[in-house]
């Protein structure tokens, strides 16, 4: 009876033990390898299968290693790392979580500038001088795509080069019963309504002070400021003007990118990873590009840069992580295959993208491209990472802010006021 | 003093005298017998205390502290996050939005239950199969439910699509439509715990003698009357699990907001004190004022199910 005792007690513990405070496996797999947890997203865009083949990519240059993939419930890969932190299972690598937060806490390795060496923007998203994510691609965010169809039904000739012109062709549109703007953000994708706003900021903020998001840090400028306020009243008045139907917030990111391609709206603000999916699977209609306009018709192009991997400063062998991070992010086929499924811009040295892209891509392509031509590049708001970006949660905030601008249910002076209030929160 | 009990007809009869000696005789066989059931239940125990009572005790440690895991060190706050907390617009909105889901699904739920146990309470194989159609909401999982609700609802979902043929020119935004989501969430809440309610009242409608409702019958009361003076008295018991249950259900609503609103459409429309919850700790990293949030909800959700709980019961015995 004691011995039975015992034995049940002695399995209670161990049974109740696991799990707990259990850290990532350092496990060394079979054959002597190390196991590296990796996180992932999957997108319409970045299956599965996409995910499987690239990460054999790179363990076929890292000897040593093998990789768990992890998948994240939904895209927002940030939110659900920081789960996986609160119960000590950062993952090893991480694929494009936002580092603030973890950098600073120094839950991320820094990567050395002859690590670097690779890339077009070494210091792109930097937090204290240093890079915990590599600055792999570029995202022009967002890019104007519209139905050509629908343009020429409404009689319009030329894409917008104005913010005024961008209004009579929305009021051209709808002239013709068309909806002028297809924008989503139901469900879990509150981010997908955030591109209008991304638009304004960037042509009536960054585009004057583009280190706006720091001297927001530093106190100098305010949400409430008039610049800020003027970009979120246009997009108050887009929804206001019905340029925007406010029924369409409902729609998943999924669901809003099918709407556009089922003609429910002309324009569709989205980022560049847009292109590929537009080229790979067509709709019934051609889609044309064109960057947001300014006031004046001066060219402004918000831009993000970075979204490559990251290595957690607990990982099993830091280095071994860091080496096959690299492997994955430079590795010309994993790189060609997110142009070609999810309309990447590779920053890497020498990279250049398949010939064969398609026509939505290379304009895509074009605008970034005339961007760094004109010296028109800028952040895209509630896109940056590092010491310039928003404090945690705070693109949240605004995601669900823009729907009220949107819906009319807050005015421009409300949302600024609201931002202000998140941001002190946020910081406290 | 004279020990009574029930008899069968509900008479109080006096209790047949305890023997002096069995205390000492039962305490003497509960010791071999504690330690071996005892051993059994040490799994479940352990796992209790492990997965919810140091959670909890967690959880009321780090609400009188300012823990952020980004941003360190940890330090002791006392009740400032309670002070916060009462001032912060955002709780209280998502506390009220709560109360509103709560009562809406507790009262539909109920009502609507009722009237379908009612309905279904035959003998033939037809409304045996209706019951488990009507159950089957309940075995699904909250994000299964939540995806198929977000097809119907959304404003190219099938209810729309339906009401497009039928000629409505702006059907309703069921889920982008600030005024309407809340709603439209409390129904996919009491949809889900409907099958519940409907198999707890058909439980306590079977159980009602039928020479009652005979009796009541012949002494000319009718169907109004009958149900008014038999069955629901009866149906007491079934009325107080279906309650808390549904007061529990609405209290810590989270999956069907996460997956269908994230809190909107805008601030703070659809937000529940569960989602705040999570948002503020693991968006927002805020986990200690999050974790009096928690602290609250559960003094809150422990405070109404005790007194809904203690009022239903003794209308059970009343009745």
């Amino acid at each position: 009876m004691r011995r039975s005792m015992i034995f049940c007690l002695v399995t209670t513990l161990a049974v109740a033990g696991c799990g707990v405070g259990e850290q990532p496996a350092a496990t060394p797999a079979s054959g002597g390898k190390v196991e590296l947890s990796f996180l992932v997203f999957e997108t319409p865009n970045l299956n599965a299968a996409f995910w499987d083949a690239a990460i054999a990519r790179a363990s076929a240059k890292v000897p040593g290693v093998t990789i768990k993939k992890l998948v994240t419930p939904n895209v927002d890969r940030t939110g659900y790392a920081k789960q996986l932190d609160a119960s000590g299972h950062l993952p090893d690598i991480l694929q494009s979580v936002n580092p603030a937060g973890f950098a600073e806490a120094g839950k991320l390795a820094a990567f050395t500038d002859d690590e670097l060496k690779n890339f077009i923007a070494p210091k792109a998203g930097a937090v204290g001088g240093k890079v915990y994510q590599l600055p792999y691609n570029t995202q022009v965010i967002p890019v104007v795509y519209y139905n050509k169809d629908d343009f020429a039904k409404a009689g319009i000739t030329e894409t917008p080069k104005t913010y005024k012109d961008l209004l009579d062709v929305s009021a051209k549109l709808k002239a013709k019963g068309i909806t002028p703007f297809v924008v989503g953000g139901g469900g879990a994708d509150t981010w997908a309504d955030m591109y209008p706003l991304t638009a304004t900021v960037a042509t009536d903020v960054y585009a004057k002070t583009p280190d706006w998001l720091t001297q927001r840090r530093d106190g100098k400028v305010k949400f409430t400021d008039p610049d800020f306020t003027k970009a979120a009243q246009k997009v108050a008045d887009l929804a206001k003007q019905g340029y925007i139907d406010p029924a369409g917030l409902s729609r998943s990111y999924a669901d809003t990118e099918q709407a556009f391609r089922d003609g429910k709206g002309a324009m569709y603000p989205m980022g560049s990873w847009f292109a590929t999916s537009a080229d790979n699977t067509k709709p019934n209609f051609e889609i044309g590009a064109f960057p947001w306009p300014s006031d004046d018709g001066t060219p402004v192009t918000p831009t993000f840069t970075g979204g490559g991997t990251s290595v957690s400063a607990s990982a099993p062998n830091v280095e071994l992580a860091k080496k096959w991070a690299l492997a994955f992010d430079e590795d010309k086929e994993n790189n060609d295959a997110f142009v070609k499924l999810d309309g990447s811009i590779p920053a890497i040295k020498g990279y250049t993208p398949p010939a064969d892209m398609g026509p939505v891509y290379q304009a895509t392509v074009a605008i970034y491209q005339q961007g760094m031509t004109d010296n028109s590049i800028v952040n895209a708001f509630s896109q940056e990472t590092g010491d310039g970006s928003l404090p945690p949660g705070l693109a949240d905030k605004s995601a669900l802010g823009v729907q009220d601008l949107i819906t009319g249910k807050k005015s421009a002076a409300e949302f600024a006021s609201y931002l202000d209030d998140q941001w002190a929160k946020a910081t406290q | 003093m004279t020990a009574t009990q029930h008899g069968p007809r509900g008479e109080v009869v006096p209790a047949a005298p305890r023997p002096s000696h069995a205390p000492a005789r039962r305490a003497s066989r509960i010791g071999p017998r504690l330690g071996r059931f005892g051993l059994f239940a040490l799994p479940g125990l352990l796992a209790y205390v492990v997965f919810v009572l140091i959670p909890i005790g967690m959880t009321g440690y780090y609400s009188f502290t300012n823990r952020n895991p980004f941003n360190p060190p940890t330090k002791w706050v006392g009740l400032r996050n309670y002070g916060e907390l009462f001032g912060d617009q955002e709780f209280r909105q998502a506390l009220l939005n709560t109360v509103i889901i709560t009562v809406i699904v507790t009262l539909l739920a109920n009502v609507g239950g009722l009237l379908i146990a009612m309905l279904l309470d035959r003998p033939t194989k037809l409304y045996v199969a209706l019951r488990g159609i009507f159950f089957t909401p309940v075995v699904l999982s909250a994000v299964v439910i939540s995806v198929i609700w977000q097809a119907v609802l959304t404003d190219d979902g099938l209810l729309n699509s339906l009401l497009r043929g039928l000629g409505v020119e702006r059907p309703p935004g069921w889920l982008s439509d600030p005024d309407l989501a809340l709603y439209s969430i409390a129904w996919i809440l009491t949809w889900q715990m409907l099958g519940f309610c409907v198999v707890v009242y058909l439980a306590g409608l079977q159980g009602v003698p039928r020479e009652l409702q005979e009796a009541a019958a012949i002494d000319g009361a009718g169907r109004l009357a009958r149900f008014r003076s038999v069955t629901w008295p009866m149906l007491a018991p079934a009325l107080t699990i279906n309650t808390v249950m549904l007061l529990i259900t609405g209290f810590k609503a989270y999956d069907q907001i996460q997956v269908i609103t994230n809190g909107g459409p805008g601030t703070g429309t659809t937000s529940t004190m569960a989602f705040q919850i999570v948002q503020t700790a693991f968006t927002g990293n805020h986990i200690g004022y999050s974790s009096a949030m928690a602290a609250v909800m559960l003094a809150l959700v422990a405070t109404v199910s005790v007194i809904v709980l203690r009022l239903l019961q003794r209308r059970e015995v009343t009745q």
